[in-house]
């Protein structure tokens, strides 16, 4: 049945505290109507310039702070066709090097996405160079036969790196700005959440068949809702969404726990509505309100009951408590942030395919009381192809669509992305990326 | 066949939407005089306003929770009184399904079982005094054949089974019928399936194939049935469970 209920959401019209989420929406960017060229998706020329002038510039998520706590623990990120190597100091602070000896240009160290456990220093295995954690040569075997001396380098190649929000992050752009100017909104916008109170609890990387770009753009509109995931009609509010563009990054606010317009309520309450409820430890049966009431009602027991379970929402306004505030960090960084949970995303162009990419996906979770930390071990990293893994029911969903669209993008008859205002997300990340190209 | 139901007094519990409603339609229709409630005061003035377009009788009604006795006990004395009379009693209301916590149990119990029985010795003594009656409960092909989990659900729509007939025996003497109507998967706009169809749509079309009729069932071809159970047309009908289901059940009904 075709519905289109009236409905509007009630939001949050005051940030929670002087540090809290700021709430109030942005004005609409003057963006125009233009036709986004599908060559952005699918030419290898367009591949190159983009790495040369966009990734080669900006900042990117490495690794999180509490996968190398110690001085010596490493880890191993790639992006495009370069190794990263990412090493906490002796002093605490992160160092990012080019994971690549001076020598013959081998990798140093071979484990990829899982944190390595403290190193006095690295050790090519090819001809045996050695490196310390500072990245300066400590041994070079056989100096004496190298009549020119060491490299001028003084070692391996490092790059930015800074830290926030638990996460490390590094740029190949030696003249890059601060972390923190390019973050611009981001940490007073998501702080107020402490992703470093969350525990990783799941992490897999993909190998989807379409453009890095096409899986950024899935989930920066809730307009294929209805096509691709119909039972989140029983979920959100697909419709009245707040969308916000800032400099770089952009988020939309999406009420979670609520019915779309375009269904009306059942005589039951919905399966995931319900599950809302026992997430917040509210018994559906139980339940003698509207079906229209829930959200407010989750809200209000979460209020209530969030500290004797062991949850700290002080720095959270009421709407946090159920609906997905959801951030994209440009380039490449997609967050879906609850009270409760972040769930991350980072899209990685393939290193010599426009029609491929890599989907990294991460689950942190905020512990409650039952938590049982004694049992707790770190996920291990792994990685699938298209199809070998489920990534949840939404997720499979968005997967399972994608490349039908990117090989709809090679058609000639197909000539580029045609948005509408819903999709205001996809064309300020346009905006953003085309801002680097022309620098 | 002239089912002789213009002027007849009609209650039917929970019927400003679904099922209920439709049985209330069409009782309507046929020219009884019909009784109408559900909780919310709006929906049962909107819903009087709709059925009385279609009725020749007279179309009352009044919010009611069923699961305060003297609430509901009250409703039936007070539509009793204003109709003059009960002829037919039709007790609909359920909490419907759920596994989610034992509150379900008691929920179904108050609301499926309660609902009914509470309403059941009301309506007698009423019916008594016209020297008869008809009495149709709605259970489910839920309680019949294994179906979705072990919820009360089922098993509260199954106990209603049996108490019909009992009842039926009990009170056959007095001419008043008690029969029991078990529809299948029913879709209506806004229903349970009306969700499962836009969620779960291969799910949908499994159950939609495993009916011998190739579909789901309409709320008014359960609101037929029922009808017709309640009219004189099924004046020599008492005790029995009638499966209104398309072919979607397999058993065989000895």
């Amino acid at each position: 049945m075709k519905v289109r209920r009236e409905q509007k959401i009630a939001r949050i019209k005051k940030q929670k505290g002087k540090k809290g989420t700021p709430v109030e929406a942005m004005p609409s960017p003057e963006l125009g109507h233009k036709l986004i060229p599908k060559l952005r998706y699918t030419d290898t020329g367009f591949a190159q310039v983009e790495w040369d002038k966009m990734w080669k510039k900006v900042w990117l998520l490495g690794c999180r702070e509490d996968d190398i706590p110690n001085p010596g623990d490493h880890y191993v990120t790639e992006i495009g066709n370069e190794s990263i190597l990412i090493v906490r100091q002796k002093n605490k602070t992160i160092k990012a090097f080019y994971n690549v000896c001076a020598h013959r240009g081998n990798r140093i160290v071979h484990a990829l996405h899982e944190p390595q456990l403290e190193s006095s220093n690295f050790r090519c295995r090819y001809h045996s160079w050695e490196y310390g954690i500072d990245g300066k040569f400590t041994d070079i075997p056989d100096l004496e036969t190298f009549p020119q001396g060491a490299p001028d380098c003084g070692g391996l190649i490092s790059m930015p790196c800074d830290s926030w929000g638990s996460f490390v992050w590094f740029s190949m752009n030696k003249d890059v700005e601060p972390l923190r100017d390019y973050l611009g909104i981001i940490p007073n916008h998501l702080d107020p959440y402490h992703f470093d109170r969350m525990v990783l609890t799941r992490q897999v990387t993909v190998e989807w068949d379409c453009n890095w770009k096409a899986s950024v753009d899935a989930f920066n509109e809730s307009y294929h809702v209805q096509g691709i995931h119909p039972q989140l009609l029983y979920y959100l509010d697909d419709l009245d969404i707040q969308i916000d563009c800032y400099e770089k990054h952009n988020r939309y606010l999406i009420a979670f726990g609520v019915l779309s317009p375009r269904v009306v309520s059942p005589s039951e309450i919905p399966p995931p509505i319900k599950h809302v409820m026992r997430e917040a430890g509210m018994d559906p049966a139980s339940y003698e309100g509207s079906v229209y009431n829930i959200r407010a009602d989750v809200q209000k027991h979460k209020r209530v009951h969030g500290a004797t379970q062991g949850k700290d929402y002080s720095s959270l306004n009421d709407d946090q408590l159920t609906d997905d505030y959801h951030y994209t960090i440009f380039p490449n960084v997609t967050m879906n942030v609850h009270a409760d949970d972040l769930m991350l995303f980072r899209q990685r162009p393939h290193p010599d395919n426009p029609n491929k990419m890599l989907f990294d996906y991460f689950m942190y979770e905020l512990p409650d009381n039952d938590f049982d930390w004694e049992t707790y071990k770190k996920p291990i990293h792994k990685k699938f192809k298209h199809g070998e893994t489920s990534l949840g029911l939404v997720i499979n969903q968005d997967a399972y669509n994608l490349p039908f669209v990117q090989k709809g993008m090679n058609s000639n008859g197909y000539e580029g992305l045609w948005l509408g205002n819903q999709e205001l997300r996809i064309r300020h990340f346009h905006k953003t990326l085309e801002d680097y190209l022309e620098k | 066949m002239d089912l002789n139901l213009r002027g007849k007094n009609v209650l039917i519990t929970g019927s400003t939407q679904g099922i209920g409603r439709r049985i209330a339609n069409l009782f309507a229709e046929e020219g009884a005089n019909v009784a109408i409630c559900s909780r919310s005061p709006e929906s049962v003035n909107k819903a009087i306003k709709e059925i009385s377009l279609m009725a020749d009788g007279k179309i009352i009604g009044s919010p009611c929770n069923i699961k305060n006795k003297e609430e509901y006990e009250s409703w039936i004395n007070d539509m009793a009184e204003e109709l003059g009379g009960v002829d037919i009693f039709i007790p609909n209301v359920s909490a419907g399904g759920g596994m989610d916590s034992e509150k379900n149990w008691w929920k179904n119990f108050e609301i499926d079982v309660l609902g009914t029985v509470r309403g059941v010795e009301a309506v007698i003594p009423h019916m008594e005094l016209r020297g008869g009656g008809s009495i149709v409960m709605i259970s489910t092909t839920a309680a019949v054949e294994t179906f979705m989990a072990p919820q009360s659900y089922n098993a509260m729509k199954a106990a209603l089974i049996t108490y019909a007939k009992q009842l039926s025996q009990a009170h056959g003497e007095k001419g008043i019928r008690v029969n029991s109507v078990s529809p299948g998967p029913i879709y209506f706009d806004g229903g349970a399936w009306d969700m499962i169809k836009i969620s779960n749509e291969r799910f949908y079309d499994k159950t939609e194939k495993t009916h011998a009729l190739g579909r789901l069932g309409t709320p008014e071809e359960v609101a037929k049935a029922v009808v017709f159970l309640s009219s004189s047309g099924a004046s020599w009908i008492t005790g029995v469970n009638l499966v209104v289901d398309g072919g979607y059940t397999k058993r065989v009904q000895f």
